[in-house]
């Protein structure tokens, strides 16, 4: 593993180390964690913002990942999907129970690409676990190909889902947003993903390598 | 599968994913993912497919304090030896002290039957799956064992629950076959001194034909203090 890692190689990393988990290796635990974490951080802080909260919830995931690190079924998908996945849905479960939240800004939306800057903040991005060139060129033309994706959608459907995902809002929480009758919300959601996938089947895109 | 359960399946994962899936629904989709390997399948597609977007988050480096807290959350130090958190891990924290503590004392009384003059060692497993518990007590000389599940495990005629001692280095040995429901006591079975960790697996009827686990580990608890 000292050569150009290939994310296959980055996966089959984080694979083992919650295969040991399951078997309560907690020196698996601290390297995943290690390897991890500022990225999980990162998914849930763009969901209710950074701070304790944040930390608080990140805690929570570990927990979770701890304790159902067998649930993973290495095959079944990526690993770092699983863990960002586990991720979004601690911090939407958070949303979900909380009453009020901050305005959102449409403009702020990484929609078309923006913010995609490498070099924005350097002192916040890290090197991608495992990720040499190859994985790095891979893993960019991966979310260049749902961006690009997601740039093809249109407007109201792009806003939905972008809504949906950066911000975790609610259909109705979208139509009141977007100032929207609820069932043209849930149409450009159901629609919008509907699209997505067919344009990221007609791009080539491959589970197995994701 | 037919084609409009597929594409019902599809769609619910999809909003399972994307966070649109809400109260109820998400709750009882929650509840079925475990036993239908189609929605796991469809769910991981979909996880995969919105994944460079949450991958555009920007990292962010957690506090130190944070992986302290997570230790002490799972039981791994004190609260001592942890740096202070904010009040609302602290509350979980004595939350767990407290889970902790009605169990120990279960086990407590488990154990003093078989070592009355001992002070036995209590070691939580917690289900890799689900929050159901096993809680076993260790006598001093590490040579006798009780263990009992906190909730009784499902289990079919076919299948059996095999306790394994987990070394520091090595393949796991087995502590033998024990109850899916009741109290087993297991003596005159030293524990390996490196023992660090205790899991439970599911085996077929009797036990592991191999001597190792054969089945999904369903338990581990920790035992190095």
């Amino acid at each position: 593993m000292t050569a150009a890692r290939s994310p296959e190689d980055a996966d089959a990393r984080l694979a083992d180390w919650l295969a040991r988990c399951a078997l309560g290796d907690r020196d698996a635990f601290r390297r995943l964690y290690d390897a991890t974490s500022p990225r999980l951080l990162g998914v849930i802080a763009q969901l209710v913002g950074r701070g304790a909260l944040a930390e608080d919830l990140l805690q929570d995931v570990y927990v979770r990942i701890w304790k159902a690190a067998g649930q993973f079924r290495a095959g079944a998908g990526s690993p770092m999907a699983w863990l960002a996945a586990t991720a979004r849905y601690r911090a939407i479960d958070h949303l979900r129970s909380r009453a009020t939240r901050p305005e959102v800004a449409v403009a702020d939306l990484p929609v078309r690409g923006d913010g995609d800057d490498p070099d924005d903040d350097p002192t916040h991005r890290l090197p991608d676990p495992g990720a040499g060139p190859a994985g790095a060129l891979e893993a960019r033309s991966q979310a260049g190909a749902v961006q690009l994706c997601l740039s093809t959608l249109q407007g109201a459907q792009q806003q939905s889902l972008s809504l949906a995902y950066y911000q975790g809002l609610s259909h109705g929480e979208i139509a009141s947003h977007l100032g929207a009758p609820l069932g043209s919300v849930k149409t450009w959601v159901r629609r919008g993903l509907i699209a997505l996938k067919t344009c990221l089947e007609r791009s080539g895109w491959s589970e197995a390598t994701s | 599968m037919n084609l409009f359960v597929a594409d019902l399946v599809d769609r619910l994962a999809s909003e399972y994913v994307l966070g649109t899936l809400r109260g109820g629904a998400r709750r009882r989709f929650d509840a079925l993912l475990p036993a239908h390997p189609a929605l796991q399948r469809a769910v991981a597609g979909w996880e995969a497919r919105l994944l460079p977007m949450a991958l555009k988050a920007e990292p962010v480096v957690p506090e130190s304090r944070t992986w302290k807290g997570l230790e002490q959350r799972l039981g791994w130090i004190g609260p001592a030896a942890a740096v202070p958190a904010p009040v609302s891990v602290k509350l979980r924290f004595w939350r767990l002290v407290s889970a902790f503590a009605s169990l120990a004392a279960l086990a407590l009384g488990l154990t003093l039957r078989l070592a009355p003059s001992q002070a036995p060692m209590i070691v939580v497993l917690h289900a890799t799956q689900g929050t159901q518990t096993i809680v076993a007590g260790l006598s001093p000389d590490r040579e006798r064992l009780s263990i009992q599940p906190i909730q009784p495990v499902a289990l079919t005629a076919q299948q059996s629950l095999e306790l394994w001692a987990l070394p520091k280095a090595g393949a796991p040995a087995s502590l033998g076959v024990i109850s899916a429901d009741k109290l087993t006591a297991l003596s005159r079975r030293a524990l390996p001194a490196d023992t660090r960790g205790l899991a439970v697996s599911l085996e077929p009827r009797g036990g592991s034909p191999t001597g190792a686990p054969t089945g999904p580990i369903l338990f581990v608890g920790d035992l190095s203090l």
